[in-house]
């Protein structure tokens, strides 16, 4: 046989046994090459103008880079060291080291540029389907109009190449500092002694538990209003993220095993074949596979936290402007209402125009905030408040001692929290009035431009209203006087008023449209989710790829033990059972810590983001979970395959 | 009482074009309590003889019964319930898994037969006792020595106290010491227990511990040697003057 034939046969025998790394490298280009596309695409320019889109997708781009190299990187290694037995024995025949570095590069180079040519058609092929996506999300009215670019073309070939480099040097390195003995021995090296549970792997198992607590319990304190812990903000995000990941790599170092020990101690030697395969083989394996699950948990746990994030911002964005700004077209000053509400008229466009009359009051809020409010960066017994007369809001009419807040932002709300009763002093100039304050209300009157970003604004009756209007004090006079609220009768006339409002309106400060607003956050949000959902599905293909192959490797190392267990009278179905639990471990344990991981760091923080936490991050849970279980689902097959052969 | 019985058992493997015979018409039979000895040069067929008989492999033809079980007749999942209750197995490279103590390797085969954890602890001391591996009961394969590990294995082949024991090369990796002390522990095991063993093994001295000894040549029985009253010393002789006149490569057309 000649080495053209030898190169061929491992050629094809590998491409049956990588399929899954074959995918991910498809995946990899196809992806890359599409981000790349459109980057390159002219018609991300004009799209480009508002959002910053190419320059989005090109950080996107450099991450996924990074993502898909260490990936790459890492199953290299993972494959050579399979390969460890074949090396040596060329080695053995007389082959040099060189001719067989030559020959494994020739084998992966057609491997690789075969993946990367038939990547790249792919690639092209879907990134029209991709901007198409993008185009969904973000509202953004633009042709999905591709053409093939050159220089995608090219900067592809390149990134690419130089990972292949870096592969190459890699086994260049591997197989240079093997000597034939050693490449026998490799596999059986890897694998740590156990002995015994020693008294400090139980404290460590300890330590791992109480770290991840202390990170969890520190996160969730993280914007409650903590003096302390607002003051070093930066500082405890660190500690949290430190003692979270160290408490991670410690829990799969000793917790486990300290778990599993205590389990099988109890079972006093009597092992069934399930737990045989699932237990002992896993505390077997946890000391060499604890880094590579900690990395995997931190990186699912980033995705999600991060999918989710992004997914809660896009998914509020509605509802943040709603509350943002009431009407249609919320204008701040008398005139240009009064105008733009004539241009509406002479364009035969059917509206409402809703005029809230608005004044400024000192407002003493410490009965009913308590007095931690203080850290929040205003006072609590002397903060200016906005305030109006009931007989705006038809659903709500008030005696003339009390008071009602509307008009709050959902996300300051979620670290601002209000008592349900007590006493607030609204004072003008000279008079003061005390209120019995009654709770919060629902109800949208003012933008938030108005009410300095979404803090409560205060209704009281009207006759307070009118002496607090009259004794309204010059020093707190807000910056803008008058609001105007335009509503459309028919939505279907929004295109003809949305031109006439940026014809003239929207070049005076403070005026704005709802949907030119909801259209420029849709664009924001919708670009973070593409880029970040891109990303996030690269993380979750390479991280499940790479316990695929880490089971693949395990599975060949057990085989001796499926042949055993097999002669002793176990059948087919027996070991499966057991595999099937060890696999809902390998996979589920990792996903299962790192969805807990990125619950928490998604509860610390989510209100800066939005004003709905539970259902988006619902929703990305259920689909990562979903997609990473394909890889459990598919290392089990492999398992069986491994196992029907074993006897 | 006869407890396995072989009745013209064929082996081959390789297509029609390229056959090896490895079998051609084996027959014999086991009684119970005795502990036999295949004997016979490297590829004389003597593993392949027993795989078959283990039912492990499949024979090609002929008829195999262990306790009025016909083996050649039985789906793959009755085999593994078979092989489960009512053989046991000790291999040349012990087979045991790594992942386990020792106590767990030897309980292996009683998790599956729904003993209760205290009989079956009761069973465990009894037969690592019996076999000295008691004190190593919570230790990894790979914290003891070849002789130990082997002794394991026993001790998990007899342990659900099958109907026969399967030994391929048990003394195959171990020194003359280990050898020796795992043989006599063997046959102390057979005459206490009343445990059927059937063993193969290309060493005499191996073979001497046994009741019968059968030779094996090119797939079919050569001869037989019965120890009967002798010694083991010159039923050991005896075994050495048949191996004589077997061995060699001289091929008789």
């Amino acid at each position: 046989m000649t080495i053209r034939q030898l190169i061929y046969r491992n050629f094809k025998k590998n491409l049956a046994t990588y399929y899954l790394y074959v995918f991910a490298l498809l995946f990899s280009v196809a992806l890359y090459f599409a981000f790349v596309t459109l980057q390159f695409d002219p018609s991300m320019d004009e799209t480009a103008g508002t959002i910053k889109g190419a320059a989005a997708i090109k950080v996107a781009s450099v991450l996924l880079i990074a993502i898909v190299g260490v990936f790459l990187l890492y199953a290299n290694t993972l494959f050579i060291k399979r390969r460890s037995k074949e090396i040596g024995l060329y080695q053995l025949i007389g082959m040099t080291r060189r001719q067989i570095f030559n020959m494994l590069s020739v084998e992966n180079m057609l491997l690789y540029f075969t993946s990367l040519f038939i990547g790249i058609c792919i690639g092209f092929a879907i990134s029209r389907f991709i901007l198409m996506i993008l185009i969904k999300i973000t509202g953004i009215e633009a042709i999905a109009n591709l053409h093939f670019s050159t220089d995608a073309l090219i900067q592809t070939v390149i990134v690419f190449t130089i990972i292949f480099g870096f592969i190459s040097l890699m086994n260049w390195i591997f197989i240079r500092h093997q000597s034939i003995l050693n490449l026998f021995r490799v596999r059986s090296k890897t694998e740590a002694k156990i002995g015994k549970v020693s008294f400090f792997q139980i404290l460590i198992g300890i330590l791992g538990i109480a770290l991840i607590a202390f990170g969890y319990y520190v996160s969730s304190r993280l914007f409650s209003g903590d003096a302390t812990i607002e003051r070093y903000l930066f500082f405890a995000m660190l500690l949290v993220l430190a003692s979270v990941i160290l408490g991670t790599s410690l829990f799969y170092k000793g917790s486990i095993t300290f778990i599993f020990f205590l389990i099988r101690k109890k079972k006093g030697g009597y092992l069934s074949i399930r737990e045989v395969l699932s237990l002992s083989s896993i505390m077997f394996r946890m000391k060499s596979n604890a880094l590579l699950l900690t990395i995997i948990t931190t990186v699912s746990a980033l995705a999600i936290g991060l999918l989710s994030l992004s997914y809660i911002s896009y998914y509020s964005a509605e509802k943040t402007i709603y509350e943002a700004i009431p009407n249609d077209y919320a204008i701040v000053s008398h005139e240009d209402g009064m105008a733009f509400s004539a241009l509406l008229d002479d364009h035969d466009i059917a509206h409402t125009t809703t005029e809230v009359d608005f004044t400024i009051s000192h407002a003493d809020l410490h009965d009913v905030l308590g007095e931690h409010a203080e850290d929040f960066g205003f006072k609590v017994n002397d903060t200016p408040m906005i305030v109006v007369s009931d007989k705006n809001i038809d659903t709500i009419d008030l005696q003339d001692n009390d008071t009602v807040f509307i008009n709050y932002s959902s996300s300051i709300m979620n670290i601002l929290t209000f008592n349900d009763t007590g006493t607030v002093q609204l004072s003008g100039k000279s008079d003061a009035h005390d209120l019995k304050y009654q709770g919060l209300e629902e109800v949208y009157i003012l933008p938030f431009r108005i009410t300095s970003g979404g803090f409560p604004v205060a209704v009281v009756s009207d006759s307070v209203f009118h002496e607090l209007q009259a004794d309204e004090d010059p020093d707190l006079e807000p910056f803008f006087q008058d609001f105007v609220g335009i509503d459309l009768k028919d939505k279907a006339d929004v295109d003809e008023a949305e031109e006439l409002f940026h014809q003239d309106i929207s070049q005076y400060a403070g005026n704005e449209s709802r949907t030119a607003s909801f259209q420029y956050q849709k664009e924001n949000m919708g670009i973070t989710m593409f880029v970040v959902g891109f990303l996030g599905l690269t993380f979750l293909v390479t991280s499940g790829c790479i316990l695929y192959f880490k089971q693949m490797g395990e599975s060949e190392e057990e085989r001796p033990n499926y042949t055993i267990l097999r002669k002793l009278g176990f059948t087919t179905k027996d070991l499966l059972t057991g595999i099937k639990r060890k696999q809902l471990f390998n996979f589920g344990i990792p996903l299962v810590i790192g969805l807990c991981h990125s619950y928490f760091a998604v509860k610390s923080g989510w209100f800066f983001f939005g004003n709905e936490m539970l259902t988006p991050t619902v929703i990305v849970m259920l689909i990562y979970t979903a997609l990473y279980s394909i890889f459990g689902f598919l290392s089990v097959l492999y398992y069986k395959k491994v196992i029907k052969s074993a006897l | 009482m006869t407890i396995l019985q072989a009745q013209k058992i064929y082996k081959s493997y390789g297509n029609k074009l390229n056959r090896q015979e490895v079998l051609k018409g084996i027959d014999m039979e086991v009684g119970e309590g005795e502990f036999i000895s295949i004997m016979g040069a490297s590829g004389s067929g003597k593993t392949t003889l027993l795989n078959v008989l283990s039912s492990i492999d499949k024979v090609s033809q002929g008829s195999i019964q262990i306790e009025g079980n016909e083996l050649t007749a039985m789906k793959d999942q009755q085999l593994a319930t078979f092989r489960k209750k009512h053989l046991g197995f000790i291999f040349q490279d012990y087979n045991l898994l790594d992942t386990l103590t020792v106590k767990e390797n030897i309980l292996l085969p009683l998790t599956i037969q729904k003993v209760s954890k205290k009989a079956a602890n009761s069973m465990f001391q009894a037969i690592a006792e019996e076999l000295g591996i008691y004190e190593i009961k919570d230790k990894y394969p790979n914290e003891i020595s070849g002789g130990q590990k082997q002794r394991t294995s026993a001790a998990r082949a007899f342990i659900h106290e099958p109907s026969i024991i399967f030994a391929d090369e048990p003394t195959g990796a171990l020194d003359s010491k280990a050898a020796s002390d795992l043989l006599n522990k063997l046959s102390e095991v057979n005459e206490k227990r009343k445990a059927t063993i059937v063993m193969v093994t290309h060493d005499p001295a191996a073979a001497s511990y046994s009741s019968r000894v059968i030779f094996i040549k090119d797939g079919q029985i050569y001869s037989q040697l019965n120890k009967g009253g002798e010694t083991r010393q010159s039923f050991f002789k005896d075994i050495m003057k048949t191996q004589g006149v077997l061995g060699g490569v001289h091929h008789d057309n």
